[in-house]
């Protein structure tokens, strides 16, 4: 028996009950979609408008050398951060599923920056790095690991750091939890089987462990490389892109164009044309990403 | 030999572990002890992490003369509103997606799914505020809320429709011989049922409307009145003073730390659970 589509009271309640979301699901989420397509193709300043085709388009891969230099930081930086960042969070997982007795605690506290908002994590670097007042500058000079005070946000390769530090800090903690559930799933008799065969810790972990959580692996490494192209707020709470756009990114750069932002003029049409490229650039990244782990994600199967 | 193998193994955990924590805590450690400081000595000398001398006089302060009072309470209605509204439209929707027959229910599932993929983050805030414009809630936390609250978060829908399919369909069956409509059985049975996943809920929407910057910053820019703390502390950093009011960026930034801190303390569990979840079971 199939089941008819048949219109009864009840699916006349649910769409009722759902229609108040679809609406606001769509009207906020599609449409701005399908607004972003329209004004790229005109020169807005958010009152008057004019159609003028591709001209932004043009301009942006022409002329714009600018949002080229900073998807060139924006990459820099995420996949700077992404080095330390993985790795770190895999071997403090790997830590904590020893399953020694204190493993709780340091769950729970080494978790605890990834609930601080990213805009306070980039004002909290920001200050403990400032160049004058620093702790950071002020702690390294009374140990005497510098004679004076480094500008750390003076320069792009010092500036970045920071980012990336604050960036890693505030992200780690989620990639550990997902690779502390992976871990915790690998069936125990695997290694038990290796102890017997008397099989080294690092041959244990590279040849049991990692194939096992690699699904896992492969998708956290994905949520984290999209997140951190992304980033934002981080940027516009710490640096706001200087040292003279040295750690400007994508959406940074973009924003200020869309709300005349940092004193920059407002260019609607514009900054959607940079939307839309970004978000296709985004959607290169993951696809050549998932088309070149597969191998790791069916490891198991 | 063995033992002595394991003795070495645990303490190296606890070394590495500990040295992390270390580190880790240090940058809340400096924000919160901070506030604490007078601002003479944030100004002059920052080589140390506890204060000189402690003082109340920072928060003193950002309460009374930096507006921290308004943005606090600003903040509390935001992240409270947008909790108990989407605890309603994530279960309902959930419910409805789970449990409810309509026409074209798998198109609109897939087209809210879909949008995972087509998420832009922060470029779309501009045509956001542009329809919130249309529907005059652009100068006000209301827009936030409104977007947040119908614009349905695909995780929590992912994770309350799941959690409704592990509920036994013979509860719904019994309750609909007994008479009961598709909302009531909502009403009545299934969201009862839901406790443990609201509270999940909860806590993933209060971190993210507590914490967020961008979305309430471009709704309030032209009404500093409503802005909730966050946007409150970065606007000072932005504005001229910002080299002198290190004492109310450290007192603001604790003032919205302590309280999520304090929650996550409370139902960790709950965190942890949420945040990976989604991922999870989507």
């Amino acid at each position: 028996m199939t089941k008819k589509k048949r219109i009864t009271g009840d699916s006349i309640q649910a769409m009722l009950m759902l229609a108040p979301m679809m609406i606001g699901f769509i009207v906020f989420t599609y449409v701005p979609i399908v607004l972003i397509l329209r004004y790229a193709m005109y020169q807005s300043n958010g009152f008057r408008e004019q159609w003028i085709g591709f001209e932004n388009f043009i301009r942006l891969f022409t002329r714009d050398t600018q949002y080229w230099r900073f998807v060139l930081n924006t990459l820099v930086l995420s996949f700077g951060k992404l080095l330390v960042e993985i790795p770190l969070a895999l071997l403090l997982a790997v830590l904590m599923n020893k399953g020694l007795k204190a493993t709780g605690f340091y769950r729970v506290t080494l978790f605890l920056p990834a609930i601080i908002s990213t805009a306070i994590t980039g004002l909290i670097f920001s200050l403990m790095f400032a160049a004058f007042n620093g702790i950071v500058n002020g702690m390294l000079m009374r140990i005497g690991l510098i004679a004076k005070p480094v500008n750390w946000f003076g320069r792009q390769a010092t500036a970045m750091m920071v980012l990336g530090l604050a960036s890693v800090w505030n992200n780690y903690g989620i990639n550990m939890i997902f690779f502390l559930m992976a871990l915790q799933s690998v069936p125990k008799e695997l290694y038990e089987c290796a102890d017997i065969d008397g099989i080294t810790p690092w041959k244990k972990f590279l040849y049991i462990t990692m194939p096992m959580i690699g699904p896992t692996f492969q998708a956290v490494l994905l949520m984290a490389i999209v997140g951190s192209l992304k980033v934002a707020d981080l940027i516009l709470a710490s640096t706001n892109g200087q040292p003279s756009g040295g750690t400007e990114v994508v959406m940074t750069y973009v924003f200020k164009y869309f709300f005349g932002y940092d004193g920059r003029t407002i260019e609607v049409g514009y900054a959607s044309s940079m939307a839309v490229v970004t978000g296709i650039l985004l959607a290169i990244v993951s696809f050549v990403y998932i088309r070149s782990t597969n191998k790791l994600g069916h490891s198991t199967e | 030999m063995r033992s002595t193998n394991r003795l070495v193994s645990a303490t190296l955990t606890y070394l590495v572990l500990t040295l992390v924590f270390l580190a880790v805590m240090f940058p809340v450690a400096y924000t919160i002890l901070g506030s604490f400081k007078g601002n003479m000595e944030l100004l002059t000398k920052g080589n140390r992490l506890f204060p000189e001398k402690f003082v109340l006089d920072n928060y003193v302060q950002a309460w009374n003369m930096a507006n921290f009072a308004k943005y606090t309470w600003n903040s509390i209605f935001m992240a409270g509103t947008i909790v108990v509204g989407s605890i309603f439209t994530c279960t309902i929707a959930g419910y409805c997606f789970e449990r409810g027959h309509f026409p074209f229910k798998d198109f609109l599932f897939l087209l809210v799914v879909s949008s995972m993929f087509v998420n832009l983050g922060s470029l779309t805030l501009y045509p956001q505020f542009a329809i919130a414009k249309v529907f005059g809630i652009n100068k006000t936390l209301w827009g936030v809320i409104i977007i947040r609250v119908l614009g349905l978060n695909v995780t929590n829908l992912f994770v309350t429709r799941s959690y409704i399919r592990s509920i036994s369909r013979e509860i719904d069956e019994s309750a609909k011989v007994d008479g009961c409509s598709f909302f009531s059985i909502y009403a009545r049975i299934i969201f009862p049922l839901l406790k443990p996943l609201i509270a999940t809920i909860a806590i993933l929407e209060f971190r993210h409307s507590w914490n967020d910057y961008l979305m309430p910053m471009v709704f309030t820019l032209s009404n500093p009145n409503r802005m909730p703390l966050i946007v409150g502390i970065m606007n000072l950093k932005g504005s001229g003073a910002a080299a002198s009011s290190w004492n109310l960026m450290l007192a603001g930034s604790s003032i919205a730390l302590i309280p999520m801190i304090i929650v996550y303390l409370i139902f960790n569990r709950y965190f942890i659970e949420g945040l990976t979840a989604g991922a999870v079971k989507g």
